[in-house]
């Protein structure tokens, strides 16, 4: 664990803006004992790093009074929404005040006539999903993490999921944003209208910020009819690239499936060996198609999905006809993060995104770097959308580590030179920020730091992150 | 109209654009400059030197020497804006972006297409067509418009109700920024979230910031369908409550929800749409988009909603023919209000779906009081109003119509709507967005301005008083 060496003046530093914290936002609210900090160090990456204090804000005041106390004492803040980011984005690497935002949970209106809703950033995406279905809407962005992800996150990151190929990503659905900035003032972008274009678009600059540039305090997010049936048709097939094929053929027959996800064999393995399921071993990749619409939609187009995937040789599709179906083929997705643990204790979890037309290009090139089969490299992902989940495992051995290194290093030069992204929805953090110069330019990139230069001239917010420090 | 006739631009620094650009790129005729003195909203300005670029590299050069020499800059495509962004009112140059007109590539298996700035927005969609493929932002003026206009502008149209607005389909961007440099933002993925949006950030920036040299879009699967019900109402209310029955209570997602009041309607009256019943208070056009059994269901799911709510007449297009003749009539609204009076302000409101009904009787109420005519019609089914307000273009006009618009803007805000939701600020709003933007926010924006055009060569007077 990172722990930072402090020097006697800095300590004494740490116990004022402790005492201030106290008296201005409340002894309950202020946690400073190791045992809270603790729970605080780490992230979904698995890094860690201990904070100094935890600050639990229960509105905007209190974030706005603990960013004007850190802010004069140079301080680094980190907000955190329920700490399961993929790239450190809320690791307090550099010791300081972490924001715990979960207690800014609360729904604050959700407007069925306006197709409207407004949330604190603290709300469980999946508990925002439950309340909305309650008046028939939909919220679509749905990471797999929502069950415990905050839209606070999902927000910072720019998150997207399974339904991104149908439905956009989260940016798509925010209106308007009440954010504290790093001095503490309270601006509020965008409009609670389905559209607004009054002034420059300082909603979508914070989207995706990765809290370094303030703190979201409210979300407005648009809403839609929710579809009135979902169905699920899993295809297994011999090949991988057949099952790429049958992904293109779907697209192709115009139909924009709800969720196009893909898994390798080396995820399926994964899986069988975790869940129980019962997925042949000839089977060396399948694709899990959700479709929704209405009664008449879904029956026009499942044909069309099932031959598709026929015409590009699968081995068998299955259609789920109950919803206890539907369950049993999720599950295997669903348990695909848990399931790789079997294989190697430590993962790197990459999401490269590519047009649709390099995967299998882009697929063959992570063969090749990972030819003598040294380490193990699981693929799965949003197949519709060109974004892969390209995960890496390895076991302690400290050589496996470095190895590991070297093959994401590898796999991001590719990447960006079949003109993809390094990032499709988890964002830079720290794990990444040493590869943006590879997909961004130097005068991009001194643009991008002359933002955050303006908004936060003192670094307090999320350093270490996006940017090499 | 200011008298600009005389080009300020001469001697050194005229040469050196023709040197850099080319002679037969550079206009300094005062016929061709007339040309770009004005847009859609009848305001006026000459600029010094039209420059019309075929390159990335010929708008770098054009603009590096105006930064040099400290000359105002206005980008534009085809002028149908309608708050006054391409019109060079600080005079300077002119760009005129239509040359720069190719599609660049149309990617099909990876839905995404690049296009240069000057590409009118109806050809866009026409070759995506041929490619079963669909690119929904549709405005008022896509027959004209072109996509950097409508990137610039962050325009919305038609289909916003179903697809979104321009934004939500713009991937990547190339830039050229004020000191010429160029930047790429964005990435031709379907998803990127590598640093800061900068993409975002300058679609809607109205050409305050940059110029649009390629633009990379997202495209969708083309409907299989689209099906059209026009309805017309005795009263705006009975057009309201059918609104909210298909959207709200019965969740169909219409491809197109437009509406018009009774002063539109009379307007079109003789020029398009036959049989309009005489009493009429307003009418709604609908669409619907999909598949063709889903598009029949829903057809006539909407016409019994329209008759439910008292619905005078509706009529369902079987055929291509039949719903252009439909749309015929919402497309001829915008300039059919010039038979009542010479001039109109053109506003586009936007306001939570739940108060139209409030803000409308509001709207109508001042108009009254202030005795000049208002006519709303727009894109209902996101709560957003296109109102016109119609006078004769006399001086004596100017402070009546100010402050009609001024109370509007006051109502709207007030309601939690926003001044402006596809046509920007330009100049004609500038001095309004106080009403909805605090004094730190426009700060903001101000400075954020200030970093990437310190010499405010970019489109001056746009956005900000």
């Amino acid at each position: 664990m990172k722990l930072f060496q402090k020097t006697k003046t800095e300590d004494s530093k740490h116990q004022r803006v402790l005492r201030e914290l106290i008296k201005v936002v409340g002894r309950e609210k202020v946690l400073s004992a190791i045992e809270d900090r603790i729970c605080y160090s780490y992230d979904g990456t698995k890094q860690k790093a201990l904070p100094d204090i935890v600050v639990r804000p229960d509105c905007t005041s209190d974030v706005s009074n603990t960013l004007k106390i850190a802010n004069e004492y140079e301080i680094p803040i980190y907000a955190r929404g329920a700490g399961t980011g993929l790239t450190g984005g809320a690791v307090p690497l550099m010791g300081g005040i972490i924001f715990d935002l979960k207690s800014m949970n609360r729904i604050i209106e959700i407007c069925p006539g306006d197709f409207v809703a407004t949330v604190e950033p603290g709300v469980v995406t999946k508990d925002l999903q439950d309340e909305i279905a309650k008046f028939d809407l939909f919220y679509p962005p749905d990471p797999s993490s929502a069950a415990f992800s905050t839209i606070g996150g999902n927000v910072a990151e720019c998150a997207g999921g399974i339904t991104g190929l149908k439905y956009g990503v989260t940016r798509d659905y925010i209106l308007a944003l009440e954010i504290v900035l790093p001095d503490g003032s309270v601006i509020n972008t965008g409009r609670k209208t389905l559209r607004s274009v009054t002034g420059y678009d300082l909603t979508r600059l914070f989207i995706g910020s990765e809290g370094t540039l303030g703190v979201f305090t409210k979300i407005t997010l648009k809403l839609i009819p929710k579809p009135k049936k979902i169905e699920t048709l899993a295809a297994y097939f011999s090949d991988r690239d057949d099952a790429i094929d049958a992904a293109d053929l779907i697209i192709d027959n115009n139909i924009l499936p709800r969720t196009l996800e893909f898994m390798d064999k080396m995820t399926i393995n994964a899986v069988r060996g975790y869940t129980g399921t019962d997925i042949g071993e000839d089977v060396e990749a399948l694709l899990l198609i959700d479709l929704d619409g209405t009664e008449e939609s879904i029956s026009h187009e499942m044909p069309v999905v099932e031959n598709a995937c026929k015409e590009s040789k699968a081995l068998a599709t299955k259609v789920a006809g109950t919803s206890k179906e539907r369950e049993t083929i999720w599950a295997a997705r669903r348990s695909i993060s848990p399931a790789l643990y079997n294989i190697a204790p430590h993962k790197i979890n990459e999401d490269i995104c590519v047009p649709r037309s390099k995967i299998k290009e882009i697929l063959q090139k992570v063969d090749q770097i990972n030819e003598h089969r040294t380490i193990y490299i699981s693929n799965f992902g949003h197949i519709g959308d060109g974004n892969i989940h390209v995960n890496i495992m390895y076991n302690d051995d400290p050589d496996q580590a470095e190895l590991a290194e070297s093959i994401v290093n590898k796999i991001m030069r590719e990447v960006v030179a079949v003109g993809g992204t390094i990032s499709g929805e988890h964002g830079i953090g720290n794990k990444k920020s040493q590869f943006m110069e590879l997909e961004i330019s130097p005068k991009e990139l001194a643009i991008m730091k002359s933002f955050k230069n303006y908004f936060d001239p003192k670094e307090i917010m999320n350093p270490g992150k996006m940017f090499l420090s | 109209m200011e008298q600009n006739t005389h080009n300020k631009i001469q001697g050194k620094v005229f040469e050196e654009f023709c040197d850099s650009i080319g002679r037969e790129n550079v206009f300094d005729n005062i016929e061709e400059r007339v040309c770009y003195s004005f847009d859609a909203t009848k305001e006026k300005s000459i600029p010094d030197l039209v420059i019309r670029p075929h390159s990335t590299e010929q708008v770098s050069n054009t603009v590096s020497i105006a930064n040099q020499h400290n000359i105002p800059i206005c980008p534009r495509g085809a002028g149908t804006g309608l708050s006054g962004g391409s019109v060079p009112i600080k005079g300077g140059i002119a760009l005129d972006l239509k040359n720069m007109n190719r599609i660049v590539e149309l990617n099909a298996r990876d839905l995404t297409v690049t296009v240069e700035p000057g590409v009118v927005t109806k050809d866009l969609q026409d070759e995506a067509v041929k490619h079963r493929l669909f690119y929904p932002p549709e405005p008022g003026s896509a027959g004209f418009s072109t996509i950097g206009g409508n990137v610039a502008e962050c325009t919305g149209g038609m289909t916003g109700v179903k697809y979104g607005v321009t934004r939500d389909y713009v991937l990547a961007l190339e830039i050229v920024l004020p000191d010429g440099s160029v930047i790429h933002t964005g990435s031709k993925t379907l998803r990127s979230v590598a640093g800061y949006d900068l993409t975002r950030f300058f679609v809607g920036s109205e050409g305050t910031l940059g110029v649009l040299t390629k633009i990379t879009l997202k495209l969708l699967p083309l409907p299989a369908k689209i099906g059209t019900v026009m309805a017309y109402f005795k009263d705006i209310d009975s057009a309201l409550e059918t609104t909210d029955s298909i959207i709200v209570k019965n969740h169909l997602h219409p491809r197109s929800l437009e509406f018009a009041d009774k002063t539109c309607i009379d307007a079109v009256r003789g020029l398009a749409g036959k049989g309009i019943p005489e009493e009429s208070g307003a009418l709604l056009l609908i669409d619907v988009d999909g598949n063709e059994m889903n598009v029949a269901n829903d057809i006539s799911r909407i016409d019994v909603l329209c008759r439910e709510n008292s619905a005078l007449k509706t009529s369902i297009a079987k055929t291509d023919d039949e719903r252009d003749v439909l749309w015929d009539v919402r497309k001829s609204v915008s300039t059919s209000l010039f038979k009542i009076a010479s001039m109109k302000f053109n506003d586009d409101f936007c306001v939570p779906r739940s108060r139209v009904r409030d803000v409308l009787k509001k709207v109508y109420e001042l108009g009254r009081a202030n005795s000049i005519q208002v006519a709303a019609f727009g894109h209902i089914g996101e709560g957003h109003i296109h109102l016109n307000v119609i006078y004769n273009d006399v001086k004596e006009m100017d402070l009546p119509v100010h402050k009609l618009v001024s109370q509007i803007l006051d109502e709207v805000v007030s309601i939690g709507g926003t001044i402006t939701s596809e046509h920007g600020v330009g100049d004609t709003k500038a001095e309004f967005i106080e009403l909805e933007l605090a004094p730190h926010e426009i700060e903001i924006m101000r400075d954020l301005k200030k970093m990437f055009d310190p010499k405010d060569i970019m489109n001056p007077g746009k956005i900000f008083v």
